[in-house]
């Protein structure tokens, strides 16, 4: 890609010039965004378990890290990623198949609603239940 | 403005999309079976090696953990070709992404199977 491209494409005549975007373009580059975000998390997760599964003291010490806050908080934001991307995907499915194309915007806003509802549950159960061991609220 | 859309790739193909579309499916099943099972209804409980064999025991776990396995990275590869193909790079040299894509894939897929082998033997 030359730089003239990149002009052309992230520009501010550019269809990715964040006023330009409307909410389907928006459901785009959020669906690119996640979708790269968890190719890169499956390269980790296979690095990570492959350092792990050769001894059990070597596993005990990746969950014994894991457990921590911040990777729980960011356990938290792959599980964001993942219903993001799994909504919006089905989203794609429903549009493939010739559904709900004329009220396209309604339909992102109702899997955006299913997928609030999934994070706020995630929220509770990964923070409550596995971080404070149920004694935060 | 610019008057060309790039949102639609025509250069991935229609097997592409199509197999992007079954694995997506797939994932969606799969991946609501692995994470109801192994991190809502044991949440908190402490993971040891014991316990991850002690699952692998079973056949149908070592199916789910595989299939996923295998649909995570048809779906993360064909996902990142298509990115890549829709903003214009490496069009030309298709043959070559392809090829390269599907040896990283096969290796991804052996190496996965690997790591889990030791759970599985215990």
């Amino acid at each position: 890609m030359k730089i003239s491209s990149f002009k052309w494409l992230f520009g501010k005549n550019s269809e990715f010039w964040p006023t330009n975007m409307k909410t389907g373009m928006w459901a785009w580059v959020g669906h690119r965004i996640t979708g790269i975000i968890l190719v890169v998390y499956v390269f980790m997760h296979l690095t990570f378990l492959s350092t792990a599964s050769t001894s059990s003291a070597g596993f005990a010490d990746l969950m014994k890290t894991t457990a921590q806050p911040a990777f729980v908080f960011m356990d938290f934001l792959l599980v964001c990623a993942v219903i993001y991307h799994a909504m919006n995907g089905f989203r794609v499915i429903l549009f493939d198949m010739g559904i709900g194309i004329r009220k396209q915007k309604l339909v992102f806003w109702v899997m955006m609603a299913i997928s609030a509802i999934i994070v706020v549950i995630a929220f509770y159960v990964l923070f409550n239940e596995g971080l404070f061991k149920g004694e935060w609220f | 403005m610019a008057s060309q859309t790039i949102a639609t790739s025509k250069v991935a193909g229609t097997w592409a999309w199509f197999f992007q579309r079954l694995s997506a499916g797939l994932l969606i099943v799969l991946l609501t079976v692995h994470i109801y099972l192994d991190h809502y209804a044991q949440v908190g409980a402490e993971i040891t090696v014991g316990w991850v064999h002690e699952r692998l025991g079973q056949i149908l776990y070592i199916a789910v953990d595989y299939s996923m396995l295998a649909m995570v990275i048809f779906h993360g590869l064909n996902g990142s070709r298509t990115i890549l193909f829709d903003f214009d790079m490496f069009v030309k040299r298709k043959k070559l992404v392809d090829i390269g894509l599907w040896v990283l894939g096969i290796a991804m897929l052996i190496w996965g199977i690997i790591v889990l082998l030791p759970f599985i033997d215990g």
